[in-house]
């Protein structure tokens, strides 16, 4: 069993040396900066960006809650920070209300979007916590993969930095998190199945430290995502995206525990590749199927990263469980087109077809001008500088169409 | 009272045929044609306030163009039609509802669901029309319940004669979407499997077309998808969401590197414009010519690009293509997608 010791961030601020005293967490930048100290990264510069600022971050990538062990816990964060062995019990501290985000220039990321006010705020989950972010300059001639590595590395090591201040503090909250029943019982056995984006560099999802491409579906304790065995180093798709906070905070795993032992068994948590040829898809549908057959699941919700390849690897999996007599339910993405009269989706289900809706993602919306950006001068998609009103679509919002299930955008027919 | 403004065409505004379909579009006071019996089961409540024609020829591409005029008159609501199954009327009654949806107005069209217009009605709803004109009576009464339907806030279902697609709009749900997930699980295992947030898509289904009956004497057309075009792309095609395809002229046994790019921005263009025969194979087509394998070569190739193309507009280039190929001596064609 995993204990969550939850300590609340009411304020933040910058200064001499990293604390966190009575919810006001303090950041030294000089200790931050020696985190980032890496022959791939020529300087970083961090900034706060808090909920109700005229503040906007551009070209978001990964974002994190921090967490730690505390001294002695062995290891947040395995095959990254701590060695690769299995976590997911005993302690884990959590920084609630905060995040550690890197902005900037990647190769193959699509520019993302948080606003820190306006409408555009609740469409995303670090639209309501302190954002300390994370601009970076890449050393000269530095390849851009290891600029990416540290950059990873470097945003992990923060995270527990700023934990690590609270370690020592009363917790504000206790969460005790059940483990996931393998007896049967009367009530159904659901689990979650989750899909990991794997398609080569900036666009892969890294367990316990490896890429999981070519990697086959594996049930894991579902206490080791909320201890950072899952960490994202996929920078496409923003709307569509599952940062490591969002899998640190997973909405379905969270969601299965609160209702365990009420109307349902929480029955285990299965993680699969979304691998990129239809082949691979197939074979890897199969194998999550039986993986969730064996663990004895009576129904499971599939959740995926990324655009209309993805809804292949959605398609195939719930059709493949029900086959094997295993209910499912699919959150998607719409893909709908502005007017909202396109197909939906790209590859439907045959047989599973009870789906959710987490939004249309060509709905356009307005973003008012802001007073300061980060992140970058400019949003190139437009061409405009960051902090001008934008007209963008929902697309391009960080984790609007959170496909883990985080927020409350959906599509429907009947709304005018 | 609530203001509306009816879109017809040149035939139901009685100023001719085919000989005035070539006309523009022109403002009118009041009703006029079909609106006459419409303003009449409108009643005193709603009034068309102006009407506004189109000659066929040019009103599908002069949409923009008729929704100015129509915004002019100030209406609460624009209707357009009934088109029937006539095409060129039915996709300008489409195309004038979308735009005028676009642009922020209340708007309907009335069309048979055989309609080729039907699924260019953007975000505006469409209602169900009789076949042909004959059935003018029941099909304004349709039309004109609808109208006062949207006049008084409402939206319109399938019982109001409402066909087409439905536009998906984005909201906030009352939960998140994880537990909405969890929920439906529960609800697909007490039994119920029709319940679902995202209807099926329909997609057409494509019959093949039978086999050519001897490739040897058929003239054959090259069609990609693949967005190669001169080097210059005189075209301006598009990368993505193509709205054009282009024709450009097949001379010679190869197609030279460096004359020709990929514009395609789905995938890696470098093989593509190293040799422009792995997106449009003229040299090994050139060979089965000349060895009789088939009859002969249409001298020019088409040309889209297929990277996030609406479904509308793919549906258009395959009408246009088949249409030109049938004018042509074309008997099969090759496509070649990427």
């Amino acid at each position: 069993m995993l204990t969550r010791l939850v300590h609340r961030v009411q304020e933040v601020a910058l200064g001499r040396r990293t604390s966190y005293e009575a919810g006001v967490l303090t950041v030294s930048s000089d200790a931050a900066a020696a985190l980032f100290d890496d022959p791939a990264l020529g300087g970083v510069t961090l900034t706060w960006a808090s909920p109700g600022q005229s503040m906007r971050i551009v070209k978001v990538l990964d974002a994190v809650e921090p967490r730690t062990k505390g001294p002695g816990g062995g290891g947040i964060f395995p095959g990254l920070l701590g060695p690769p062995a299995p976590q997911g019990h005993g302690e884990t501290h959590v920084l609630r209300g905060a995040a550690v985000v890197a902005a900037g220039f990647l190769p193959r990321a699509q520019e993302a979007v948080v606003d820190m006010s306006g409408p555009a705020a609740e469409l995303s989950p670090l639209g309501a916590t302190s954002n300390l972010v994370v601009e970076f300059t890449p050393a000269d001639d530095a390849p851009w993969e290891a600029v990416e590595v540290a950059l990873r590395k470097g945003v992990l090591a923060l995270a527990v930095h700023l934990a690590d201040a609270a370690a020592g503090a009363d917790a504000d909250e206790v969460e005790e998190l059940p483990d996931p029943s393998t007896q049967p019982g009367d009530l159904p056995r659901v689990g979650a199945v989750i899909n990991l984006q794997t398609q080569g560099a900036f666009k892969d999802v890294f367990v316990y430290g490896r890429s999981f491409s070519g990697g086959l579906p594996t049930l894991l304790d579902p206490g080791e995502i909320d201890d950072g065995a899952i960490v994202s180093g996929q920078y496409g798709h923003p709307a569509l995206k599952n940062p490591t906070f969002v899998h640190q905070n997973n909405p379905v795993v969270n969601e299965l525990r609160r209702r365990s032992g009420q109307d349902l068994q929480f029955a285990g948590l299965v993680i699969s590749p979304e691998p990129v040829n239809m082949a691979d898809k197939q074979l890897i549908s199969t194998f999550a199927a039986r993986v969730c057959a064996a663990a004895g699941f009576d129904a499971a919700v599939v959740t995926k990263e990324g655009g209309g390849n993805a809804d292949a690897d959605m398609a195939l999996k719930m059709d493949a469980l029900e086959d094997m007599g295993v209910a499912a339910v699919g959150l998607f993405g719409e893909l709908a087109g502005a007017d909202g009269t396109g197909p939906s989706l790209v590859v439907p289900p045959e047989r599973a077809t009870a789906m959710v809706s987490t939004g249309n993602y060509d709905s356009r919306l307005v973003l008012p001008a802001v007073e300061q950006a980060l992140g970058g001068e400019d949003m190139r998609l437009l061409g405009v500088p960051a902090t001008d009103e934008l007209d963008l679509p929902a697309a391009v919002v960080y984790c609007s169409l959170s496909p883990l299930g985080w927020g409350r955008y959906t599509a429907t027919a009947n709304a005018s | 009272m609530a203001r509306v403004v009816h879109y017809i065409n040149q035939f139901f505004a009685g100023v001719g045929g085919e000989d005035s379909a070539g006309q523009g579009p022109t403002l009118m006071d009041g009703p006029v044609g079909p609106g006459k019996k419409l303003a009449e089961l409108l009643g005193d409540e709603h009034e068309i306030v102006s009407t506004v024609w189109c000659g066929d020829d040019k009103a599908p591409d002069a949409a923009d163009e008729i929704v100015e005029l129509i915004q002019g008159a100030e209406p609460d609501l624009v209707v357009a039609g009934p088109a029937f199954t006539s095409g060129r009327y039915g996709l300008a009654c489409a195309r004038v509802a979308a735009a005028a949806a676009e642009a922020g107005l209340a708007a309907l069209a009335s069309m048979h669901e055989d309609n080729p217009g039907l699924d260019e009605a953007g975000a505006a709803p469409v209602v169900a029309s009789g076949e042909v004109a004959r059935r003018m009576g029941p099909s304004l009464e349709r039309l004109g319940a609808a109208a006062a339907k949207l006049l008084a806030g409402e939206e319109l279902t399938a019982d109001d004669g409402r066909i087409g697609k439905v536009a998906r709009r984005s909201v906030m749900a009352d939960a998140p979407a994880a537990q909405r997930a969890v929920d439906l699980v529960l609800t697909r295992l007490a039994g119920d499997r029709d319940a679902t947030e995202i209807p099926l898509p329909r997609f057409d289904s494509v019959t093949p077309a039978a086999p050519v009956d001897d490739v040897s004497q058929a003239t054959v057309a090259l069609v990609t998808e693949g967005g190669l075009v001169p080097d210059d792309n005189p075209g301006n095609l598009e990368s993505a969401r193509a709205t054009r395809w282009l024709r450009y002229p097949l001379e010679g046994d190869t197609l030279a590197s460096g004359s020709y790019r990929s514009v395609h921005g789905g995938f890696s263009s470098v093989h593509a414009n190293d040799d422009p025969h792995r997106i449009v194979p003229l040299d090994v087509a050139r060979e089965l010519e000349a060895e009789g394998a088939i009859g002969q070569l249409v001298g020019e190739y088409f040309v889209t690009t297929g990277n996030g193309t609406s479904v509308a507009n793919a549906r258009r280039f395959g009408i246009e293509w088949a249409t030109d190929m049938r004018k042509s001596e074309a008997r099969a064609a090759i496509l070649t997608a990427t």
